[in-house]
């Protein structure tokens, strides 16, 4: 997969490609609109990842440029403006999704992803690993061909959980996962325990491997190294 | 009172004591003129009177109405000299009074002893009359003035009025600046030339007031971003211990602990800066039901029972936004200030939104719990803004919002 990362941020694009890179994917970095376009025109990307204030002018411009030309191109905007004006905007305007800073980078990663899988619909809907198998358009979890009954949030968090495979998540990033704004509402983590606790005696019931590993008071991992 | 009418009540009063110092005047002047008048005419009849005894060259005394004269045997000739005396007032049969002229005359070698009289206009008179063309003056005066006054008020104030509206009109929302007119008074054209200055220089401060806010605002995520990026990166690298990734984990909740104050904190300021003046016709019904179907899952988490009454269509006048922001704050200060196996009920009518859940009891006054930064309870997730951004939005849409402790049962009431 072949990104592009609109940021005029140093640091930020370092942190950003440097999590993706590890992924496999071939990242680009652009500081400014002008470049972002000379980039487009030049080169093939599956998904564009936009900063919405460049110093060269609005993100909005470029995602305006690359949908009268590039239609097929994903575009993920992240912008430090979480404004709901911007948000619906640039949704309008036909962005594929829209983070908010600060963001997991795991979160971002997870979202690039799911745009990707839907812009390749058509032959990658199913995701496999090892004994699991993941359909993302059924929203089916098959485990050594047995169907797991998840609920939507168990679903969601293997999901979640595969994506970023060998990756520390925190249990602050899982819970923002599954319940984004609202799990202010709650005051500790206990129910990501809970959800990960009822996932893997579902997994490991129907004859898979127990992947997920606890990181002792940080969060758990996805280990495929078992 | 309106500032003519008190203009023209002080003018009023400041003719009165005109018009009272011009009556004593008026009558001093009237009075001294009549009795010159009188003495000049008793001065006319001597002279006659002289004539008359020199004609007759009488020799016995003669009286006769307001005259009376008496030959004296030896004498001196004296000045003339006025005197006021009651005298019988030979057809009102009365004593009126009158002035007297009292003087001794040398005619025809004879001296004689010379009164006459004259009736004389009263004081009283005099005053009288004064006094009622004075009254009579005063009234039409003042009718005059009362009624020219508010009719050249209208014509005269209105730029003034017009300027009244401007500044009513005003909002520091507007993207246009409607200018104060010119005007021909003076003060008033001084007043217009001010308030666009200051209007100008509001809106100028305002805007660079509200673009700092934001810009901090958004500014401050981009290094939380990176620095929460880094701690991801450094938690996934090799050799970190257990220890160290807890260390990191907290890191990163202090983190967005900070970037959702922050987020809360320019909201705060963007409601107090009327960004959200937009009054939509909300149907809160739907919006809390979906609210509460996002919040289902939570609730269940925590065991929580969940009673609601909700009633249908339900529409109040708010902005979108603003009323989502609301309903969230309270469904999750409800949730998180709950207890395991606790209760929650939503009543929804037309007049109001009450949420009553159980929980500990307040640390701080009731009066408090509206406040930044005063939480009811140390939860540690809690920015303690949630409330207050409640309260804030109420008071920009002026409902009323009441909160009651009773049984170990919170209940906060907002009523539209």
């Amino acid at each position: 997969m072949k990104l592009l990362l609109v940021e005029d941020h140093d640091e930020l694009a370092n942190n950003i490609s440097g999590y993706l890179a590890k992924e496999g994917y071939v990242v680009e970095t652009v500081l400014g609109q002008q470049r972002a376009i000379s980039k487009l025109t030049g080169f093939d990307y599956d998904v564009v990842l936009l900063d919405l204030m460049l110093p060269d002018g609005s993100g909005m411009d470029v995602l305006e440029y690359i949908k009268s030309h590039y239609p097929d191109i994903g575009v993920l905007i992240i912008s430090a403006k979480n404004a709901l004006d911007d948000k619906v905007k640039g949704l309008e305007l036909g962005a594929d999704d829209y983070l908010p800073k600060p963001f997991h980078l795991s979160e971002l990663n997870a979202r690039v992803k799911a745009i990707y899988r839907r812009r390749q619909m058509s032959g990658h809907s199913k995701m496999v690993f090892n004994e699991i198998t993941i359909d993302t358009v059924t929203i089916e979890v098959v485990v050594c061909d047995t169907t797991l009954d998840l609920t939507r949030k168990e679903y969601e968090l293997l999901l979640f959980l595969l994506v970023n495979k060998n990756r520390v998540l925190t249990k602050q990033s899982i819970a923002e996962h599954l319940w984004g704004d609202y799990m202010d509402a709650m005051d500790s983590f206990d129910f990501v325990y809970q959800h990960i606790k009822n996932l893997r005696k579902k997994i490991t019931a129907a004859g898979g491997k127990d992947y997920i590993q606890t990181m002792y008071g940080s969060g758990y991992k996805f280990n495929s190294n078992l | 009172m309106r500032l003519i009418l008190k203009i023209t009540i002080i003018y009023l009063l400041i003719s009165f004591v005109v018009f009272l110092l011009g009556g004593i005047i008026t009558f001093e002047v009237i009075n001294r003129e009549v009795d010159l008048e009188e003495q000049r005419f008793l001065r006319e009849r001597l002279s006659s009177v002289s004539n008359m005894i020199e004609r007759r060259d009488l020799d016995k005394p003669f009286k006769r109405d307001k005259i009376s004269i008496e030959p004296l045997t030896k004498g001196k000739e004296t000045e003339i000299v006025f005197s006021d005396t009651l005298v019988m007032h030979a057809t009102l049969q009365r004593m009126e009074p009158h002035v007297k002229l009292d003087v001794v005359r040398e005619i025809n070698n004879k001296f004689y002893k010379i009164s006459l009289y004259d009736l004389i206009v009263e004081e009283d008179d005099i005053a009288e009359g004064v006094q009622e063309s004075l009254i009579k003056m005063y009234v039409l005066l003042t009718v005059v003035v009362l009624i020219l006054s508010g009719l050249t008020s209208l014509w005269l104030l209105k730029p003034f009025n017009k300027t009244l509206g401007l500044i009513k009109d005003f909002s520091l929302q507007q993207k246009v600046n409607e200018e104060f007119p010119k005007s021909n008074t003076t003060e008033f054209d001084k007043l217009n030339r001010f308030l666009n200055d200051m209007t100008l220089k509001m809106k100028r401060d305002y805007q660079i007031m509200k673009e700092f806010t934001e810009n901090a605002a958004h500014e401050m995520q981009t290094p939380i971003s990176i620095a929460n990026g880094k701690l991801e990166m450094l938690i996934n690298s090799d050799n970190i211990t257990d220890e160290q990734s807890a260390m990191i984990a907290s890191a990163q909740n202090s983190l967005r602990r900070l970037s959702k104050l922050n987020e809360a904190l320019s909201l705060l300021t963007k409601i107090d800066n009327q960004e959200f003046e937009k009054r939509d016709e909300v149907n809160i019904s739907t919006a809390l039901e979906r609210q509460i179907y996002d919040f289902e899952e939570l609730i269940n988490l925590k065991s929580i029972a969940l009673k609601k009454k909700i009633e249908g269509n339900v529409k109040v006048n708010i902005d979108q936004v603003l009323c989502g922001i609301m309903i969230t704050n309270l469904l999750q200060n409800a949730i998180r200030h709950n207890v395991e196996s606790g209760e929650l009920s939503i009543v929804l009518s037309k007049k109001s939104l009450k949420i009553t859940n159980t929980g500990e009891p307040l640390t701080v006054s009731p009066q408090e719990l509206f406040d930044r930064f005063k939480k009811g309870n140390q939860s540690k997730q809690s920015l303690g803004l949630g409330l207050a951004i409640v309260k804030k939005i109420c008071d920009v849409n002026d409902f009323t919002i009441e909160y009651t402790y009773d049984q170990n049962r919170h209940r906060i009431e907002i009523i539209f």
